[in-house]
């Protein structure tokens, strides 16, 4: 028997018993078929291995069918009211990124601006101090705001990440109503390879180091240039 | 040997491979008629049933170079059936070889 006459032979019988899913069954056979042919056996062989079609098709008879799945519209509910949670808490999480971006532009305008020494910005005014405590300073919100960014970085790729992974989730929901077989589940954290997740993680401790060792090292030479520990009483900047 | 006697001991087998890792139909299908004299063929309708019973699941993995495969996996219910199956069974071809051995002493 070759196999397009085993293959027909299996569908007929299975078809004649009324038999559900008989894609699924006839796949595992031509798979069957493609690996025994890959080893280098006929397909008269491998179809007299595999045994008579009807007998086959008779034992998938005996086996209960799969049953006891929720019903389609339930499945569908659900997923209705997972969706509806899973956008709210989407554009939550939206929120929390645009956020970090404003910080990662309000910390850079400042570092730049405190070096650069421009005390007037429309609609802000910068606090009174000397020019170096002020471009230590912001050396510090630069690095504060390259900090940011890889910030931001990692949190977009969360997020992107919660979206393939909620995907996944639906399709296998809706795989699973059908009868399907599901794919394996996606992880939450985001995905980087082992270099650029190495480099995001280095390029962020620098951004700290630096960020705290300037920050400390401005507040010491406004304390020292003001000649007290409260500066800032010092200059009035809290004073209209 | 007798069919109907060997298709339950083959559910039996089967768990006890995939109690290993998981496995997709043909390697299971090879294992086992490579071991125990069946067609081949009698093996799918086998994960079919666990399926149904709950003692399996099944997954789709792309494989590089050609369609996904699906494989088989164990259950939390399959693994405790396989445990106490296997108990049970170990148990009972203790007794029955002793008392064929004991037959042929007499």
């Amino acid at each position: 028997m070759t196999k397009r006459e085993f293959m027909t032979l299996l569908s007929d019988e299975l078809r004649k018993r009324k038999i559900t899913d008989t894609e699924d069954i006839i796949e595992e056979y031509e798979q069957h078929f493609a690996f025994k042919l890959a080893d280098g056996f006929s397909e008269e062989e491998i179809a007299a291995r595999l045994g008579d079609p009807a007998d086959i098709a008779a034992q998938f008879n005996s086996a209960p069918q799969p049953g006891a799945k929720p019903s389609a519209v339930t499945t569908w509910l659900w997923l209705v009211w997972s969706d509806l949670f899973f956008g709210i808490f989407a554009v939550l999480l939206l929120s929390f990124g645009i956020v970090l971006a404003a910080c990662v532009l309000s910390f850079g305008v400042t570092g730049v601006c405190l070096i650069a020494d421009i005390s007037r910005l429309p609609f802000v005014t910068f606090p009174e101090m000397p020019y170096w405590c002020g471009a230590i300073l912001g050396i510090s919100l630069l690095a504060l705001c390259t900090l940011s960014v890889a910030g931001c970085i990692w949190y977009f790729a969360f997020y992107r990440q919660i979206f393939r992974s909620y995907g996944r989730f639906h399709r296998n929901a809706l795989a699973s109503a059908k009868g399907e077989a599901s794919l394996p589940a996606l992880p939450v954290s985001p995905r980087f390879s082992a270099k650029n997740r190495r480099r995001l993680r280095s390029f962020a401790l620098i951004s700290l180091a630096l960020f705290v060792v300037c920050f400390v090292l401005s507040f010491i030479a406004c304390c020292l240039s003001a000649g007290s520990l409260q500066f800032w009483h010092t200059w009035g900047w809290f004073m209209n | 040997m007798n069919a109907q006697y060997k298709k339950g001991v083959l559910e039996l087998c089967v768990l006890s491979l995939l109690i290993k890792r998981d496995c997709y139909g043909y390697e299971i299908a090879d294992f086992l008629s490579g071991h125990i004299d069946i067609a081949d063929g009698t093996v799918y309708p086998l994960l079919r049933k666990l399926k149904a019973d709950g003692l399996l699941t099944t997954y789709l993995q792309e494989e590089s170079g050609g369609p996904p495969r699906k494989y088989y996996k164990l259950t939390e219910l399959g693994r405790e059936t396989y445990k106490n199956d296997r108990a049970e069974y170990l148990k009972f071809a203790q007794s029955v070889k002793k008392l064929l051995e004991d037959e042929s002493n007499d």
